[in-house]
């Protein structure tokens, strides 16, 4: 085995992962400024490194698409655990419930006064949702409002509305707009990026879907994608029906042209591509994606105004939207 | 003329706004650390099929214990720390499929993990595909991610001497390596 040319060789390594330190640190530092061999062994490992740390390519749609996936299951684990509580949580719920029953008649007996109003906001547990296999939902409380954001799959929703305020309806957000719940059981089905369907048990709710006038439907009555207003009655204007054919076999033709003008830089293109994809398509399936990319092309070619004006439009059809955050930072 | 500042939440801001359900707090960490933690992932498994499945795990299991964040400034070698704990299990996953196969086959044969063809580019991915993986999990994290020797000992719970001797025989063999495939070109 032959001999190092310079003996503190080894060193070179040692301070790299900081086993010298103090003195014999400074020492070596000294000593490397005059010792080429040293010096080049620095350099030779440092260049190692530097070539592990480039970036590896990756493709921009695929991440969007891991990034997508990755909240709604992070959003469905949320959802999951509300809906299945702890072994211990429902027999210690019905003592709470039990105690506090017991306390209520006793105050009840006392003073028959009216209790002021609670300000508490209504309870998550006044709304029973049966979801189908296929759901994807999230729920949550927005000041007052229950809201449920429905992605897609069906829903069906019992609210009992058990403090009497107005302003404590239930909201359920669609891909294509929203539905308020005025004190119900219903069934809500989306898909493929829209509504497909509203049938009310009991009560009424109100279906306000975008560039459409809102649609009020009683007990008994439903709404389908194909039907535009409910039979009996006809309780509120109603649009003629959307078109209902479906997407053209070249939308997945038109997104991958405007996904390699997008890879190869060209951002305007990109953004014209995607604009014209969305005019064609508005129903596709990859529209929200095809919206979220026209403002990033827009924005990496510098069109500051017309960057807003689509991030607006994005903001507008997708109220519920995975990228809403970025989105609003990009409208501003 | 006043510029608008915008303020940019740190990590620890995030992690606090995730802990509470947030979901836009995971989607800016995704976007800020993503790139960083693919690549850990990608070199380290010679660039298997199942980077964007062990990706996804590392940000889910992040997420759901946001609760627990120290609170330093930068994340990545929290995320990466999670990730190394993923490909820890997933090893375990593997060798316990190849104890199985090998009892079935009856014979002795060295058992190859078919995620070893990868397909690498580059000369330095070639290189470190040589590499055992506890090597270059080590050489990663050292020489890529800045751990220090002390931080990857702790995160992979192996003595420190360990980690030096590792890096040590990982830097020989990644230039062995480079070495051959210079003279190759």
């Amino acid at each position: 085995m032959s001999k190092p040319a310079c003996p503190r060789l080894f060193e070179v390594e040692a301070m790299r992962d900081g086993r010298l330190a103090g003195m014999e640190r400074a020492s070596f530092e000294r000593h490397m400024k005059g010792c080429a061999t040293c010096a080049r062994e620095a350099e030779a490992l440092e260049t190692i490194a530097r070539a592990a740390r480039e970036d590896v390519v990756q493709d921009e749609l695929r991440v969007r698409r891991a990034r997508t996936r990755l909240l709604a299951a992070f959003d469905g684990s949320l959802v999951h655990e509300e809906r299945r509580p702890t072994r211990w949580l429902l027999p210690a719920a019905s003592l709470v419930l039990a105690a506090g029953a017991v306390v209520v008649w006793r105050v009840a007996g006392d003073d028959p006064a009216p209790a002021p109003p609670s300000p508490s906001p209504p309870s998550l547990h006044a709304t029973v949702i049966e979801a189908d296999g296929a759901a994807l939902y999230s729920r949550k409380l927005d000041g007052r409002r229950e809201r449920v954001v429905l992605e897609r799959g069906t829903l069906r929703i019992a609210v009992e509305h058990t403090d009497g305020r107005d302003d404590a309806h239930l909201l359920v957000t669609l891909p294509d707009g929203e539905l308020e719940d005025t004190g119900t059981t219903f069934t809500v089905t989306a898909a493929d990026g829209r509504t497909t369907h509203v049938a009310v048990e009991e009560g009424s709710v109100v279906l306000r879907l975008h560039e459409r006038p809102p649609i009020e439907l009683r007990a008994g009555e439903s709404w389908s994608a194909s039907i535009p207003a409910p039979s009996p009655p006809p309780v509120a204007a109603t649009a003629p029906p959307r078109p209902q054919s479906p997407p053209p076999a070249d939308a997945s033709k038109d997104f991958r042209d405007a996904m390699a003008a997008m890879n190869a830089g060209d951002h305007r293109g990109a953004a014209a591509r995607f604009a014209q994809f969305l005019e064609a398509h508005p129903r596709d399936a990859r529209a929200e994606d095809a919206a979220y990319l026209r403002v990033l092309a827009l924005h990496r070619a510098g069109a500051e105004e017309e960057r807003k004006e689509a991030a607006r439009l994005y903001l507008e059809r997708h109220p519920s939207g995975f990228r809403r955050a970025e989105v609003e930072r990009l409208a501003e | 003329m006043t510029a608008r500042r915008t303020k940019v939440a740190t990590d620890a801001e995030l992690i606090a706004r995730l802990a509470t359900g947030e979901i836009g707090a995971l989607g800016e960490l995704y976007d800020r650390h993503q790139a960083a933690v693919f690549r850990f992932l990608t070199r380290a498994t010679n660039g298997a099929e199942d980077v964007d499945d062990l990706l996804h795990q590392t940000f889910l299991a992040a997420a759901k214990s946001a609760g627990r964040y120290d609170g330093r400034s930068s994340c990545r070698p929290w995320l990466i720390g999670i990730a190394v704990q993923h490909l820890k299990r997933r090893r375990q996953s593997f060798a316990r499929l190849f104890a199985v196969l090998r009892s079935l086959r009856d014979r002795r044969t060295t058992i190859v993990d078919p995620r070893s063809s990868l397909q690498a580019k580059s000369d330095i991915d070639r290189a470190l595909a040589r590499l055992s993986e506890a090597k270059r999990i080590t050489f990663l994290m050292a020489e890529v991610e800045g751990f220090s020797c002390a931080e990857i000992a702790e995160t992979l719970n192996v003595p420190i001497g360990t980690v030096w001797t590792r890096l040590h025989a990982a830097r020989r063999e990644l230039r062995d390596a480079l070495g051959r495939e210079g003279s190759e070109t």
